[in-house]
């Protein structure tokens, strides 16, 4: 759901693991590096977790050179059911960013549902850069688009 | 004299407002509509089976969403298209399911490589 003052993106995933196991893997230095802020061409190259409510993380994940810092404070842990933090990647997102993953046991595992929200303060700044027609975007937005949508 | 809506000053749309107008089937037509080139009010009503009332209604809520602009010419209001809340909109939730759904393949491929050690 939109609140007055944040955008959202949710998404989900079914694991045949464990709630444990798949909350625990967020919180861990050494199994997160090898999975959170990765991608193809980056790696992280450092991973700090203070595992505590009020506590903060830290990855360095490096592309082409560049070292990206991904910071943010632990709002909420709750094993193995819901973990929530506050993300910040200074030399790409400039605003506020919160991120809730909520795990649920399912038949041969579980279900991780992770909703993103975004402060309006970014679309601000991204919707100062002039109007365009773009009638790709909106055919996309006006026949498939949700504003959460869950895969 | 033209009064032009669009050269005021208006405040950046609100994401919000712009899924908000957007959820509508009648204005999402409104909007390609408009995004064909610019009409009168008369001829945005013309194909629907409502008032203009109703019109007027939907169009006020794509104008909170800064979705179009409105000018005066003589007694005509010309309403035209303003894509750029609808692409921001796209193109930021395009980006964070890509970048989320990337963690989370990552993730199932960090299980699968424990599960198979």
């Amino acid at each position: 759901m939109q609140s007055a003052k944040t955008a959202t993106v949710r998404v989900s995933r079914r694991f045949n693991a464990s709630p444990e196991r798949v909350f625990d893997a967020w919180l861990d230095p050494e199994r997160a590096r090898r999975f959170l802020f990765t991608r193809p061409g980056q790696t992280v190259i450092r991973a700090e977790i203070d595992a505590r409510v009020g506590g903060s993380y830290l990855f360095v994940a490096r592309r082409d050179g560049v070292d990206y810092d991904h910071v943010g404070k632990y709002l909420e842990i709750d094993r193995p059911r819901r973990l929530v933090f506050t993300l910040q990647v200074p030399q790409v997102w400039s605003d506020f960013n919160r991120v809730t993953i909520e795990i649920a046991p399912v038949a041969g595992g579980c279900e991780l549902t992770l909703v993103h929200e975004a402060a309006l303060a970014e679309f601000e700044d991204r919707l100062r850069g002039g109007w365009t027609a773009f009638l790709e975007g909106l055919e996309l937005v006006a026949s498939e688009r949700e504003p959460a949508r869950v895969r | 004299m033209v009064k032009s809506a669009a050269r005021r000053k208006t405040p950046p749309a609100r994401l919000d407002a712009v899924f908000h107008a957007l959820a509508d089937a009648t204005r999402r037509s409104i909007l390609r509509g408009v995004a064909e080139r610019p009409k009168t009010v008369g001829e945005i009503a013309r194909p629907y089976r409502v008032s203009l009332a109703a019109v007027s209604k939907h169009l006020k809520v794509l104008e909170r969403a800064d979705l179009i602009r409105r000018e005066k010419r003589g007694s005509f209001q010309i309403v035209r298209l303003n894509a750029a809340p609808m692409r921001a909109a796209e193109e930021w939730i395009r980006r964070y399911e890509r970048f989320w759904n990337r963690q989370l393949d990552a993730l199932q491929d960090l299980l699968d490589r424990e599960d198979s050690r």
